[in-house]
């Protein structure tokens, strides 16, 4: 019975372990340009959007990909009465992608942005889900779910009103402006550079023979600015 | 007064360390910029000056990054440079093949548009 039981833990042991995603369809679609549009906001932060946008060409530009200019995709598809980011989305990828001739496009929906007040310290989350599909079949090649959650260091004074003063200063300028853009750029990172046991992307055409080398060691690629 | 000597050396250092890991592209703080553009939507000539210094240093270290140029074409375009917007879209079209379809289309609506605003002048 002892037995079995164990067998019955094995057995499902295979199912909770991290299934390496499937990149074949990726590898041999082989796109050299990735068209970013504008991403679906699902949380309550207006400014959410734009701002993610923003954190998106320069990962997936180092990755080795052409990225098209965000800033003038974005203007031209409001130019072609899209712009709302809900009907470039639901749109055929096709119908989407011959207006700028790219090879893959990327969609991101932000599903959760928001910072929970705490006394004295501010926790910010961000939730983003990624999806590649290829223009020519609309296929999906990859698609991908992050979550980062922020909460800022307590930096420690070695005496307690010192660290008070510390934490209320953190929180205050949290509060101002509360930190998704360092977050939503980790996320990116870890989406696209993958990390011990998960890929990410493949590389792009322009990636170099160092990138790949170093991606192959590590399985994971940090670029710093 | 040794003190302060030692940290200017630790900066140095960290200043050089750093330096080691480049990225592949000149990107000169462009999602920055691009993120406090959204956020000031009105400072569009700040946003002009941020992406013509980009497009300057990438050239001149021969590191410009993809879409680049045509960011700083559609911004000059934007604010009524046409052909100034058209070299660019050139550049881009010629750095990257992949972006010939839409740098194509770019070209001729600036020149449409610089070819009205000349028939405005006369």
């Amino acid at each position: 019975m002892k037995r079995l039981f164990l067998f019955a833990i094995l057995a499902l042991l295979p199912a909770c372990a991290h299934q390496p995603k499937d990149l074949s369809k990726f590898e041999a679609a082989k796109p050299a340009s990735i068209l970013i549009v504008p991403v679906v906001n699902q949380s309550v932060e207006v400014t959410a959007p734009d701002y993610f946008l923003s954190t998106v060409p320069v990962p997936l530009g180092e990755r080795g990909y052409y990225v098209f200019p965000v800033n003038l995709v974005k203007r031209v598809l409001e130019d072609e009465g899209l712009s709302d980011a809900n009907l470039v989305h639901n749109a055929a990828p096709q119908k989407v992608c011959g207006l700028f001739g790219s090879d893959a496009i990327l969609y991101v929906t932000i599903k959760e942005w928001s910072a929970k007040y705490l006394l004295l310290s501010t926790v910010v989350d961000v939730r983003l889900a990624y999806a590649i599909k290829d223009c020519k079949t609309g296929e999906t090649l990859w698609d991908h779910e992050q979550a980062m959650t922020y909460s800022p260091q307590n930096n420690s004074t070695g005496n307690p009103l010192g660290d008070l003063i510390v934490m209320a200063v953190n929180a205050a300028v949290t509060k101002a402006a509360p930190n998704y853009v360092p977050l939503a750029r980790q996320a990116n990172n870890i989406a696209f550079n993958g990390r011990p046991g998960e890929r990410g992307i493949p590389f792009g055409p322009y990636a170099s023979q160092e990138q790949m080398a170093e991606g192959a060691r590590t399985g994971i690629r940090a670029p710093k600015n | 007064m040794s003190k302060v000597r030692m940290s200017w050396g630790l900066l140095l250092c960290l200043t050089l360390a750093s330096g080691c890991v480049q990225t592949k592209y000149g990107w000169y703080d462009y999602d920055q910029k691009l993120y406090r553009h959204y956020r000031d939507p009105g400072q569009q000539e700040v946003f002009l000056e941020q992406l013509k210094e980009i497009v300057e240093r990438g050239t001149s270290s021969n590191r410009i990054p993809p879409g680049l140029f045509a960011e700083y074409g559609y911004v000059l375009y934007e604010t009524g440079k046409f052909n100034e917007a058209t070299r660019y879209f050139d550049l881009e079209g010629k750095k990257w093949p992949e972006s010939r379809v839409l740098m194509a289309k770019m070209v001729k609506n600036a020149q449409l548009r610089a070819g009205k605003a000349e028939g405005r002048v006369q």
